[in-house]
């Protein structure tokens, strides 16, 4: 089976902005994905290739193998998007909004009928289906963008930023539904802000910054390329920082509190204490912290120091984003 | 080309302007009975037969029935279109496996079956005012469809190239207007000197009215006014070209859709 999304070197300019850098992604079938990104980072504009909102300006992009110019009827066809806009019919009640969107996938009138009632029903508002949309509250309008991508049964549901501004109920159930959805075989393409839920979501993230990927892992690879800090309390307060091995990457010293930041805190915490014991210090206790996820995130894709910290664990995909990654930081928002 | 796809848009096109006749159907009703109480029966009462046999009120209706199915024809498919666009609800039309061919052509018919219905309502209402007969019905029904067609294309390219909504108004009121008024609705060209025409083939909109007259009342000014050696074939040749002028015209629309003219970033 072909992957579920695979561009190769995927460039958008709009004038002397380039929105997506030579962008090479992969996303294999039955994958839940996270992308994520600041602002202007080119997630939506990637997003909006593989559905036929964004003409490419070079590179291919395919879904389940179909050219998404070339082939967009089938590439098309495969996904179901739920966008950050409230791009609904606003003439039409929701059941009937629902109904044309799968008949336009080609899904006869009577089971286009069935599917929206169904679909309605799952994210929990079949009983405002004779609405029209801009009656519905904020939250039943983000569960309708959802109910809309999935009236088609997509093989590659698509969800930019869907919990953007909604509340925690809504979230989680959100949360819950495209679990179970990528449970039952759907490939999942999501974009967030929120490191959280790539966290607790996707099998693995790609990180965009400025149009390119910055890199591509699990949530738990990420996490390993941060660093961790264990923060020793010391029963006197020495007057000067001691002086540890090699493995420490800083260390600072307020008060009796001494923290030292470290690869891996676990395995070199023994180490340290050693150290230190053997200086003549006396331990009170000690706490080790991972270095969060969201921490990692904005260390990728801060542009100063980006370089620095991708250094420190380079991968494949790492190579390929970097390139150009020392061109100086152009204004994107509101491209996206 | 009937795909289920194509027929889901085309009908969600049909019951947009279908479901709100108060916007679609009544205002062209009223405008028309308006023309025809004030130009035909308080004006045109003074006013002599502008056609040997045929009366004023009867030499209107073709002109009200050309004016009324290709302005609604134009406004149904230049509004959806860029109403669409403006709210960006088109993107459900956009990034479904739709062909450009089935969505413009489901956009363009959908929006000539307005005007064509606004059409057959303008002639109900001259009936009313005077007996009616059809001459040549095949011939009227193939241009009446032909100009249905031709205009709603063009409202495609017209909802594509606005930029808001007073682009469209200015669309319609300056371009489409003055072409319509001035293209034989109110009067002959017989009445009017050679020079003037001359100028008046210029209009496109001549040939439009003048076929859709002869269909419906089998008087064409092209069979009074044309060299004698073409004059037969006039009435046919107009409705030749404006065929193949829907045509390129529905191209065009295919092509900007194909693009993303307007519609992607």
């Amino acid at each position: 089976m072909p992957p579920a999304i695979e561009t190769t070197d995927l460039v958008k300019e709009y004038g002397d902005l380039r929105a997506l850098q030579e962008l090479s992604l992969t996303v294999e079938e039955g994958e839940f994905f996270g992308l994520l990104g600041p602002n202007g980072a080119g997630k939506t504009t990637f997003i909006n290739t593989l559905v036929g909102l964004v003409r490419k300006t070079g590179g291919e992009a395919r879904v389940f193998g179909h050219d998404v110019e070339d082939d967009y009827r089938q590439a098309r066809d495969a996904i179901g998007l739920a966008p950050q806009e409230f791009n609904v019919d606003r003439f039409f009640p929701i059941r009937e909004v629902l109904m044309h969107k799968a008949g336009y996938h080609g899904i006869p009138e009577d089971e286009a009928g069935e599917r929206a009632d169904e679909v309605l029903k799952r994210v929990g508002i079949y009983d405002k289906r004779n609405e029209r949309f801009d009656w519905l509250s904020g939250g039943m309008k983000r569960r309708l963008l959802l109910a809309r991508a999935l009236v088609t049964e997509p093989d590659l549901l698509i969800l930019d930023e869907p919990t953007a501004g909604v509340d925690v109920q809504l979230r989680h159930d959100l949360w819950e539904l495209v679990t179970e959805l990528n449970e039952e075989g759907t490939t999942v393409l999501l974009t967030t802000h929120y490191i959280e839920e790539a966290e607790r979501l996707c099998d693995r993230v790609a990180i965009m910054n400025e149009g390119r990927k910055v890199t591509v892992a699990t949530p738990d690879d990420l996490k390993t390329r941060g660093t961790d800090t264990i923060s020793v309390r010391l029963e006197d307060a020495p007057s000067v920082t001691p002086s540890v091995g090699g493995y420490a990457h800083e260390a600072t010293l307020e008060g009796d509190r001494f923290e030292v930041r470290v690869d891996d805190g676990g395995s070199t915490a023994p180490q340290l204490l050693n150290d230190l014991e053997a200086a003549g210090h006396e331990i009170a206790d000690l706490e080790i912290t991972r270095t969060s996820l969201e921490e990692i995130f904005v260390d990728l894709t801060r542009q100063d120091d980006r370089t620095t910290t991708r250094s420190d664990a380079p991968t494949n995909e790492e190579s390929a984003g970097d390139e150009g990654a020392e061109t100086p930081a152009r204004e994107q928002e509101g491209l996206a | 080309m009937l795909s289920v796809g194509f027929r889901a848009l085309f009908q969600r096109e049909l019951l947009r302007f279908v479901r709100r006749p108060k916007n679609t159907f009544m205002p062209p009703a009223i405008t028309n009975v308006l023309y025809f109480a004030v130009f035909g029966i308080i004006l045109g009462g003074r006013i002599d037969e502008p056609v040997a046999g045929i009366g004023y009120i009867l030499f209107l209706v073709p002109g009200l029935v050309v004016l009324g199915t290709i302005s609604n024809a134009f406004e149904n498919a230049s509004f959806s279109i860029f109403h669409g666009r403006w709210n960006e609800y088109i993107h459900e039309t956009l990034t479904s496996p739709l062909s450009y061919v089935e969505m413009v052509v489901a956009y363009v018919g959908a929006s000539a079956v307005r005007g064509l219905i606004v059409g057959v309502i303008i002639a109900v209402i001259g009936r009313l005012f005077v007996p009616i007969s059809i001459e040549n019905g095949l011939f009227l029904v193939a241009t009446m469809v032909v100009i249905a067609a031709l205009f709603a294309g063009f409202g495609i390219i017209g909802g594509l190239v606005a930029r808001d909504f007073d682009d469209l108004t200015v669309m319609n009121q300056f371009i489409l207007r003055p072409l319509v008024f001035f293209g034989a609705v109110f009067y002959s060209l017989t009445m009017l000197p050679s020079t003037w025409q001359t100028v008046s083939l210029l209009n496109p909109m001549v040939y439009m009215v003048d076929s859709v007259r002869y269909g419906l009342l089998g008087y064409s000014d092209m069979l009074e006014i044309a060299p004698a050696a073409y004059a037969e074939f006039a009435p046919y040749a107009s409705l030749g070209v404006l065929t193949l002028l829907t045509i390129g015209v529905i191209a065009v629309d295919v092509y900007l859709f194909k693009i993303g003219y307007g519609l992607t970033d």
